[in-house]
């Protein structure tokens, strides 16, 4: 199998598809693995990778942990609320402190659009994005491809469209950014305060301020959660009236496809973005 | 760690060989030129193999942050780099430490007269503050400062607080005859943004400044000064709806001057793909398009001038991702060698002079280049490096990069400086 032509994963907008299919492939052998009873290979043994989170998380933060204790690899975990940025340490410095103890991957989450590139421009380890800012989640998108890919059989030529808060969700554009160069056409669906304003850069995607006609059809939807923690305006005037204007309901449904799928990367703002139960969600 | 260079310069006359030198019209070889410091200096001679020779610069929008660090970046570095980049004056606006008083402003001009900093080789002019410590909605001393000799008056980059505190301070400013100088951005607009809101902002999930968070501020400033009938300087527009709003506010009247940024005519938000904080400089790099409003407004003549906003950061400001840096950027050193081609292509070179130099001076009060001038070769490509810059700081997006032109020497006020 060829290498990946990446050294880091900062997010999935330049990535090739040849790449994203490596990743794909992967990912689906190394499934197998949890089946079975030592959910463990040698993949990553003698490498130490280094969990560097500045914003809060628990799904990705574990979910990273444990694949790579599962692909044998030893771990730190790095929380910026207990370390010395707190006392005022530069990210850079940060970094180099943690890379004189020979650290081979950092896995970082940041509140800043494109810290994962600034600390590869700065260090010589390899860097993963575990989401920057509202710019990109390539790892979470990756999953949300895979899900499609297994439910539908490929994402070449399917429509996805991305209901809710799409002008905060970096998982949104990793999405949009991943599925496109697969093939995809991606529909952007959302109240015009919380949809990107400018999709110029953005080739085979299109926004539908119109929910039926967004989901009429797609092949598979994901419902975005409103990203309250990077709200500071006044973008919507209640939650009442987005549920009821973008809300995944029966009613909606009955305008989409039969076999549509309904993804939604969680977690769940309980009784805005949802009546339904979901179909799949992605699995890290 | 570069050393830093004692700025006071020794009197010497030169003798310029071989240069084509600024007629007023038109640049014309001279086999040999003379420019005298005094009688009795030493003579310099200098081979210009047809470079050109031309009036030095004057600088608008000069903030060398003191007191920033002191061990960074001072006025002494400031200086030496309005003498490399052929500059023999600017407007200074103080960010660090506003001008809001008379007492302020006296300390300023001793400070900047102090022998050892050479700041008296330079026609600097300042300009005072409108309210005090800029950015509040109190108003500054305006009359005092004005007859202390401030050239008119300016809060730097900070937003006006509000439309009520607009009208107060040019009702109040209004007696003195002076220029407001104003960097239109209204600051709800603005919010939280760091860069243009286009198609990058987009693309990258950063917060952006729309362009009515300038034309918003502008038509408030320009409405204002037409029922005032104040003078009034709109600093660094960065777009061609700002531009249509002047154009309209002179046929009405109003007596409005405006200028746009160094870096506003050299680059475009596409830069922001790299994500590198070089390019964070506040107004934000608008579009290609707006780039090229801008520019048909040089060639128009609607904007009467470039500025350099001149702006010292941190090393550790900069070296954070983009977001968390601090804006602004350097542009003494370069400005004249980046955009000297492109403005002679778009406008001539005696629009060009006038765009940097003359119109420059004639906003801040200041008197005319005279004997001052930069030996220059237009078609010398020059990769920009640290040690091009002043002090220890080197924050520019020009870092790195090849300009096509070079400086080969200034003469300012009497001090030759060969590069």
């Amino acid at each position: 199998m060829s290498a990946l032509e990446i050294k880091h994963l900062f997010g999935l907008r330049g990535v090739s598809k040849h790449d994203i299919r490596l990743i794909l492939d992967h990912a689906k052998q190394f499934r197998e693995i949890l089946e079975r009873p030592v959910k463990k290979v040698p993949s990553l043994r003698g490498m130490t990778v280094v969990n560097l989170f500045f914003e809060n998380s628990t799904r990705t933060r574990t979910s990273f942990e444990l694949a790579e204790k599962r692909l044998s690899a030893d771990t730190v975990n790095f929380a910026s609320s207990n370390s010395s940025v707190k006392k005022g340490e530069t990210l850079v410095d940060t970094l180099r402190n943690i890379e004189a103890m020979k650290i081979d991957i950092v896995v970082v989450r940041h509140k800043g659009t494109g810290v994962p590139k600034f600390l590869a421009d700065n260090s010589n380890a390899i860097i993963v994005n575990a989401g920057d800012g509202a710019h990109e989640h390539p790892t979470q998108a990756l999953l949300d491809m895979l899900t499609v890919e297994e439910k539908l059989g490929t994402l070449e030529g399917k429509n996805v469209t991305i209901i809710g808060d799409i002008r905060h969700s970096r998982v949104a554009r990793s999405n949009l950014w991943g599925m496109t160069t697969m093939g995809a056409h991606v529909t952007l669906c959302g109240p015009s305060t919380l949809v990107p304003r400018n999709t110029d850069l953005m080739n085979h995607v299109t926004w539908e301020p119109d929910v039926k006609k967004a989901v009429a059809n797609a092949d598979a939807i994901i419902a975005l959660r409103l990203q309250k923690e990077r709200m500071d305006d006044a973008l919507l005037p209640s939650m009442r009236e987005y549920r009821n204007t973008f809300g995944i309901t029966q009613e909606l449904l009955d305008c989409a496809k039969d076999k549509v799928i309904i993804m939604h990367p969680g977690p769940i703002n309980r009784g805005y973005g949802r009546s339904l139960p979901f179909g799949w969600r992605s699995q890290q | 760690m570069k050393m830093r260079k004692p700025c006071k310069g020794r009197l010497v006359n030169v003798v310029l060989k071989n240069a084509k030198r600024w007629n007023g019209k038109s640049f014309e070889l001279e086999r040999e030129a003379r420019l005298n410091a005094c009688d009795g200096a030493e003579t310099v001679e200098f081979d210009c193999n047809g470079a050109l020779v031309m009036p030095a610069l004057f600088g608008l929008g000069l903030d060398f942050m003191e007191p920033l660090r002191d061990d960074v970046y001072t006025f002494a570095d400031g200086f030496e780099a309005m003498r490399k980049g052929g500059f023999y004056g600017g407007l200074y606006e103080s960010a660090a430490n506003p001008i809001d008083d008379a007492d302020k402003f006296t300390a300023m001009v001793n400070r900047f007269k102090t022998e050892e900093l050479g700041g008296k080789d330079f026609e600097i002019k300042f300009l005072g503050a409108y309210s005090k410590g800029f950015g509040t909605d109190g108003l500054a001393e305006m009359v005092e400062l004005a007859e202390a000799g401030v050239a008119g008056f300016g809060d730097g980059n900070a937003a006006i607080p509000h439309s009520r505190f607009l009208r107060l301070a040019m009702e109040y400013g209004k007696m003195t005859g002076k220029r407001f100088f104003f960097q239109p951005m209204d600051r709800t607009l603005r919010h939280s943004g760091c860069v243009h809101e286009g198609a990058y902002s987009d693309m990258l999930g950063m917060k952006g400044i729309p362009r009515i968070a300038e034309t918003i501020a502008a038509y408030t400033i320009l409405e204002t000064a037409r029922f005032l009938q104040v003078p009034v300087h709109l600093k660094q527009v960065t777009c061609g709806e700002t531009l249509d709003l002047v154009c309209r506010a002179r046929k009405a009247g109003i007596d409005v001057t405006c200028d746009v940024g160094l870096y506003h005519l050299l680059l475009d938000d596409s830069c922001l793909e790299t994500l590198d904080s070089a390019y964070h400089i506040l107004p934000p790099i608008r579009s290609a398009a707006d780039r090229e409003a801008l520019w048909q407004g040089v060639e128009d003549g609607t904007v009467n001038a470039i500025s350099v906003s001149h702006t010292p950061v941190l090393r550790q400001d900069t070296v954070v991702n983009f977001e968390d840096s601090v804006p602004g950027a350097l542009s003494l050193e370069v400005a004249l060698p980046a955009i000297w081609n492109k403005l002679v292509e778009r406008v001539g070179e005696a629009r060009a002079i006038e765009l940097f130099s003359t119109a420059p001076a004639h906003l801040a009060g200041a008197d005319s280049a005279h004997d001052n001038v930069v030996v220059f070769a237009p078609d010398r490509p020059h990769v920009v490096v640290e040690s091009d810059f002043a002090g220890h700081v080197c924050n520019s997006p020009l870092m790195g990069k090849e300009l096509p032109s070079s400086i080969l020497a200034t003469y300012i006020n009497g001090v030759w400086t060969a590069l």
